[in-house]
């Protein structure tokens, strides 16, 4: 044992030596800044990093190893290290209650010391104003609770849950001091478990020696009580095997670190993962079965913003990797939902939701929202659910709900009486709990009328006002809303028009960036894509392989929340360019005897919006040109989703449609050669792929129209 | 097993201790039980080995309500049931240095050795770990799946003080502790007890073999057994791997039954402690209601365990076709001459979910038979139930009306106050029958208990899948249910895969079901269903061609029905024995579909 204590008295000064020279990454000398504060009673709490311990300049691998592995010992041997560390204090506090009695002890103590009686002797605890907590490092992926196995006894572990019950906050006495009515002598007990054998005879020695077995009595206000939670977590849902039932786990917060979780939060803990030191009867078989806790050292709450979003050391290396890679739009589309096949531009679209643009505000103090709203309508059965269902997983905040809400609140809130303190309340719905996140919302017409209104307010100025039973406020929704619709009468009907079949106001269509209609169309290959589909399902009992491995949701996150961190900016080249696209979409739309769709200042900025977006996927500061022509691309397949049967009325073929947009652009700009990357820009901006651009190239060149380059695929055109 | 200390079934904790200290022996003097981790050193292998043979097998008393009365304690039980609950897991004291020689605990719930009073962290002591399963008799089990064993033992002399005591105990639950200990005392030191115990012994081996042949030979035993359908047991697990063990799973556990009365004891200290949360597994289970099982060895359980001819039969081709025939022949009487109900019937029987991709659980086939009046259900409806009963071993029937959807409670709901998974009715075994019988539905209001519970009814339909509430989150636990609806009109609530006109043509079945064809039927049905199946790229082509050419014809026809027909081509191929789906087979699906759809017109 002798070599042991050893060990801790060189830990004590490995400790010291810790504290008083570790340096940050700024230099500054961490711990000792924090001891003054402690000392000048600003907080109480000293977190020991154990990052810290291993950025530490001597840095010694054996001493962090004895410190997560037995843990509780060292939060004592770093209580003592403070103690001796502890600065003078250089601001002055007023005295309370307990320093009046220190000073009265220190007074007395030095006659009434004699040292040999362990009882007699003042702990350190009851002098401490400080509490001690070693943090588990913040790098590498907490343990789910099944994993915690009983190896793990009296080690500091890192562990995620969500909490499922609290016990009140409860005075636990960690320092117990008797006054003996013999000798009048102050005793001390310390505490460590949850119960006590309190003493009732004075070990004195004066009491001793007299014989005079005095009396003790317990001095509350002299006794040094801490502040004692329990909790109780349970695994997350998606840590538990196919299977299986949630674990739980008990969970015993101390000091600081109460009051500081609720039920049904969701929490990263590190704290010492110790058993319960049994007492009186349940010793009996105390060695047959030992309940276990977790004694909490930090709490970190999970599911952030975009914005509080950690990247954990390999993410960030991952991130750069797929950031080099040029084809990032379509490899994170395509890892959207990869279960739904097809759908590419839809999956474009609703990556493009899940980054968004920046907010701007303008100097008069409006706001210009970045959020996208996207619609999808279709038919029934074409995964539309799925889709949004996918979206929220992948969001860290997201919210699902169906237009008719299931509960009072509905979408937006509600001024509800509390039943305990019958006071009028205000509880948010779902657009407000989805704030500054995405907000689901399946059955979109099937939504009640009243919360129909407050949806565009929501959309536009990202607030939701109430005036209900005398409260007047309005709460914030800064959310992007993925709403998803039946037409009008179940199934799209192709005998009426496009208006009529969707059934939702102009005021409200307009809000949405996109609008995405989705058939089911009669279609022998997608049929005979199908039948294979199933046949392949019952053959083989797994699904066809995607010819593609699929990104993991939590790597998407990553670059999403690293995307969004970015905030571009359009150059003042690209204004002009941007201008008259949107000038020729206003004059098409004029042209045009039915226009389909209503081009408004709001389609201007759901153009810079979606471009913005894109910007910030390739983690660009400024807007590019491709940028607006694929937003652009996407305005115009969401417009064809819709129209794409009266474009094959109107009697044109892809092939000769290509052209004709060729001939007009070129003539436009009275120019005879057109640059292949030029042509690609205007035709998919009509919602045409390269592969019809390449047919007809070579269709008009067989014709002698014009000319193609052999190899930059240029056009000339022959005048005729 | 010449030369063995202890016998394994009256006393396997003492195997168990022999064997370790064998192990600890052979490893010398610097044995480190770290090095064991609570792993098996040996003794499993010495029960399996043990257990592999039938005779031995058989001598080990199934628990249940009947048996728990006589069966001692610290004895080899076997204990079929499925897991409704998982406890987590418990830390305890896995291996002790007494003195100078290392001890273990496990398999045993107290020791047999005084402790020494130490810390759990000093290394003298091992702290090792074993998870702990609620298991509960197979909900809606049909008594002729009882092994009949039990019935035949009788119960000695000796054991009915036993069962007196024990009696007592469990009638007058709330007696003061202190005077439960005293009684137990009383009881475990007397020289009664003390004498059946070193008499008992042979008295029962003697009795429980011969009456276990005998069990087998009269197989259809259809006594109703009263209390065995309640006893819940508290399984405690070494050495498996997690994923062995699933939740409603149906298992039969192999291991040493411990009553271990003083545990109830610190009730009340419990409360002293002031714990907030009275968890404590043996506050809400104490152990004179559900005993405890140290398991050795566990056996996941199919449909075939449950049937008691012989397993040794060959699914030959004729055989398979005569007894479908037969099979066909009684469900065809059972409806009313109704040959196609008939007919997807037995595809029905035949159904379950072979595997889940993407949110379809492919082979799953509910069948909706419509068209029942009030009076035909309580004719053809009776009869059905009971035919499905004596088909397969394990059923239900939920009678659908507005006050039910309204109360029941259809899903199994965390309860964090005693941190349990109370049950609900959809917390199914693998491979239940469900039938639903909608005639009883009024017109009424549903209130939100009811909307859940149609919502549940209709997941576990489509997806086969249930939501149990853990309160915080919802977790989907994957089912395979066979779903029989029988109703007036089609189900809206619950869209079945098939919906099928009724149409009985006679009343009265005058067929007397020997017991020899049950049996067989019973078999088939069990057999036949886990044969593989594949489709040859041939087939596959027409297949193919067949589903795009009637979507054609038909836009309403989706990848459901295509599902559904791949399903039933399946079936259709397995029900013959065959393992390859043939044209002819394929034609007969394609026919059944075209009279179904004649008769939905």
């Amino acid at each position: 044992m002798n070599t042991k204590d050893l060990d801790f008295k060189a830990d004590k000064v490995l400790a010291k030596e810790f504290l008083s020279n570790f340096a940050d990454a700024n230099g500054e000398a961490k711990y000792m800044n924090i001891l003054q504060e402690v000392a000048n009673r600003k907080f109480r709490a000293i977190q020991v990093d154990l990052e810290d311990l291993f950025n530490y300049k001597d840095f010694d691998e054996e001493f962090l190893r004895r410190v997560t592995e037995n843990t509780r010992r060292y939060i004592g041997i770093f209580a003592d290290a403070i103690d001796g560390l502890l600065p003078e204090p250089t601001e002055a506090f007023t005295d309370d209650d307990h320093d009046i009695l220190m000073t009265q002890r220190s007074d007395e103590g030095t006659e009434n010391m004699d040292g040999s009686d362990p009882h007699q002797k003042m702990p350190p605890e009851i002098k401490r104003y400080f509490e001690v907590y070693i943090r588990a490092s913040s790098k590498g992926r907490p343990f789910t609770i099944r994993e915690v196995k009983a190896s793990y006894i009296g080690q500091l572990v890192k562990i995620s849950g969500i909490v499922t019950r609290c016990s009140d906050v409860k005075p636990l006495m960690q320092v117990a001091v008797y006054t003996c009515e013999d000798c009048g002598f102050e005793i001390y007990q310390e505490v460590t478990a949850r119960i006590f054998m309190p003493l009732f005879e004075c070990p004195s020695k004066r009491c001793y020696t007299n014989r005079a077995k005095g009396n003790l009595i317990l001095q509350l206000r002299a006794s040094k009580f801490l502040k004692f939670q329990e909790a109780k977590i349970q695994e997350l849902a998606e840590h538990v095997p196919k299977g299986h039932i949630p674990r739980t786990m008990t969970v015993h917060f101390r000091g600081e670190l109460t009051r500081k979780v609720v039920p049904g939060d969701v929490v990263e803990l590190s704290g010492i993962f110790l058993p319960i030191p049994y007492t009186g009867f349940k010793a009996m078989r105390a060695g047959l079965v030992a309940d276990t806790y977790l004694e909490a050292m930090s709490v970190t709450h999970f599911k952030k913003k975009y914005e509080e979003y950690e990247l954990r050391g390999d993410e960030e290396e991952k991130i750069a990797r797929l950031a080099e890679d040029g084809d990032i739009y379509n490899k994170l589309s395509r890892s959207l939902a990869p279960e739904i096949f097809g759908h590419e531009d839809i999956k474009k679209a609703l990556l493009l939701l899940l980054v968004g643009a920046p907010h701007r505000k303008l100097k008069d103090g409006m706001k210009i929202r970045g959020d996208l709203h996207i619609c999808l309508m279709g038919d029934p059965g074409v995964a539309k659910s799925q889709l949004l269902k996918h979206i929220i997983n992948v969001a860290p905040r997201g919210v699902y709900t169906t237009g008719k809400g299931s509960s009072g609140v509905g979408l937006t809130a509600a001024v509800q009486k509390d039943p305990v303190t019958n006071e009028m309340v205000l509880e948010g719905g779902a657009l407000v709990l989805a704030d500054m996140g995405i907000c689901a919302i399946d059955e979109f017409d099937k939504m009640d009328e009243s919360d129909r209104t407050a949806i565009h307010e929501v959309m536009e100025q990202q607030t939701v006002s109430i005036a209900k039973a005398g409260i007047t406020t309005s709460l914030n929704a800064r959310t992007a809303v993925l709403a998803a619709a039946n037409p009008a009468w179940g199934r799209y009907d192709l005998r009426r028009t496009p208006a009529e079949n969707i059934n939702l106001p102009p005021a409200l269509l307009s809000r949405f960036d996109l609008l995405w209609l989705i058939l089911d169309r009669a279609d022998m290959d997608s049929d005979l894509e199908m039948a294979r589909h199933i046949v392949y399902v019952h053959q083989n009992k797994e699904s066809p392989a995607l010819g593609f491995t699929p990104l993991d949701p939590s790597v998407l996150r990553a670059y999403i929340s690293a995307a969004r961190r970015v905030s571009p900016c359009v150059p003042r080249e690209l204004e002009e360019y941007i201008a008259s696209a949107y000038s020729s979409i206003r004059q098409e739309e004029a042209k045009s005897s039915s226009p389909h769709s209503y081009t408004t200042v709001r389609t201007l900025l759901s153009i810079l919006r979606i471009s913005a977006a894109l910007a910030r996927l390739r983690f660009a500061d400024t807007v590019a040109q491709s940028d607006v022509d694929e937003a652009l691309r996407l305005m115009q397949m969401s417009k064809f989703s819709l129209y794409s049967d009266e474009r094959q009325k109107s009697g044109l073929d892809a092939i000769s449609d290509i052209y004709s947009i060729l001939r007009d652009e070129a003539a436009r700009n009275n120019k005879m050669d057109v640059s292949y990357a030029h042509a690609l820009n205007w035709i998919s901006r009509k919602g045409y792929s390269e592969a019809q651009l390449k047919e007809c190239l070579e269709e008009y060149a067989a014709l002698n129209v014009w000319q193609i380059h052999p190899h930059t695929f240029d056009i000339r055109f022959i005048d005729a | 097993m010449v030369g063995l200390a202890y016998d394994l079934l009256a006393n396997p904790q003492g195997a168990v201790r022999s064997t370790f200290e064998k192990a600890v022996a052979s490893s010398g003097l610097d044995f480190d039980p770290a090095s064991l981790d609570g792993e098996d050193w040996g003794a499993l292998d010495l029960f399996r080995h043990f257990l592999s043979d039938q005779t031995h097998l058989s001598q080990v008393p199934i628990l249940n309500g009947e048996t728990v009365k006589w069966v001692r304690p610290n004895t080899l039980v076997r204990f079929r049931g499925m897991i409704q609950d998982m406890l987590g897991n418990e830390f305890y004291v896995g291996a002790f240095k007494d003195g100078d020689v290392w001890r273990t605990n496990k398999f045993m719930d107290v020791s047999h050795f005084p402790m020494p009073m130490a810390s759990t962290s000093s290394p003298h002591m091992r702290v090792w770990e074993r998870r702990l399963l609620y298991c509960v008799p197979v909900p809606g089990r049909n008594s002729w799946t009882e092994p009949s064993s039990e019935l035949v033992v009788n119960r000695c002399v000796d054991c009915s003080s036993h069962q007196r005591e024990k009696r007592r105990r469990m009638d007058d639950e709330p007696v003061d502790h202190m005077d439960m200990l005293v009684s137990d005392e009383g009881f475990q030191g007397s020289p009664s007890t003390k004498k059946m115990k070193e008499d008992g012994q042979p008295s029962m081996s003697s009795q429980t073999t011969e009456p276990i042949n005998e069990g087998i030979c009269s197989h259809m035993s259809m006594v109703p057994s009263i209390d065995s359908d309640s006893l819940p047991c508290l399984v405690k697990i070494y050495d498996s791997p997690e994923s062995d063990l699933k939740l409603n799973d149906v298992f039969e556990f192999i291991g040493v039954l411990t009553f271990d009365s003083e545990v109830s004891m610190d009730k009340d200290d419990q409360d002293e402690l002031s714990n907030g949360f009275s968890e404590d597994v043996l506050v809400h289970l104490p152990p004179n209601k559900v005993p405890r099982l140290h398991c050795l060895i566990h056996r996941k359980l199919t449909v075939p365990d449950f049937l008691h001819s012989s397993p040794t039969m060959e699914p030959k081709p004729h055989v398979v076709k005569e007894i479908r025939e037969a099979l066909l022949r009684h469900l065809t009487a059972v409806l009313g001459d109704d040959s196609v109900a008939a007919h997807f019937m037995l595809l029905h029987l035949l159904s379950r979910v072979h595997t889940r991709v993407e949110n379809i659980a492919v082979g799953k086939l509910s069948l909706n038979l419509t068209g029942f009046s009030k009076e035909s259900v309580s004719l053809f409806g009776h009869r059905l139930s009971l035919a499905v009963k004596d088909l397969l071993p394990v059923t239900h029937c939920i009678p659908l009306t507005v006050e039910y959807l309204n109360s029941a409670s259809l899903a199994p709901i965390k309860d964090y106050e005693t941190n349990r998974l109370i049950t609900g009715v959809l917390q199914l075994a693998e491979g239940s029958h469900l039938i639903v019988d909608e005639t009883q539905l009024k017109a009424g209001t549903l209130n939100s208990v009811g909307v859940d519970n149609t919502r549940l009814l209709k997941n576990l339909m489509e997806l086969q899948k249930v939501e149990y509430d853990f309160k915080y989150y919802k977790m989907e636990m994957a089912a395979d249910v066979q779903l029989l609806i029988i109703s007036e009109g089609k189900s809206n609530i619950l869209p079945a895969d098939i919906v099928i006109p009724f149409q009985p043509t006679s009343v009265d079945s005058s067929e007397v079901r020997a017991a020899e064809a049950l049996e067989a039927w019973r078999w088939y049905l069990a057999t036949v269903k886990s044969l593989p199946h594949s489709i040859e790229s041939e087939m596959q082509k027409v297949v193919e061609n067949d589903l795009v050419e009637a979507r054609q014809s038909d836009r309403n026809i989706g990848s459901q029905d295509f599902n559904r027909w791949l399903t039933m081509g399946r079936l259709m191929s397995v029900s013959f024995g065959e393992n390859c789906l043939s044209l002819e087979h394929w034609q007969m699906v394609k026919e059944l579909e075209r009279l179904r759809r004649e008769r939905l017109k």
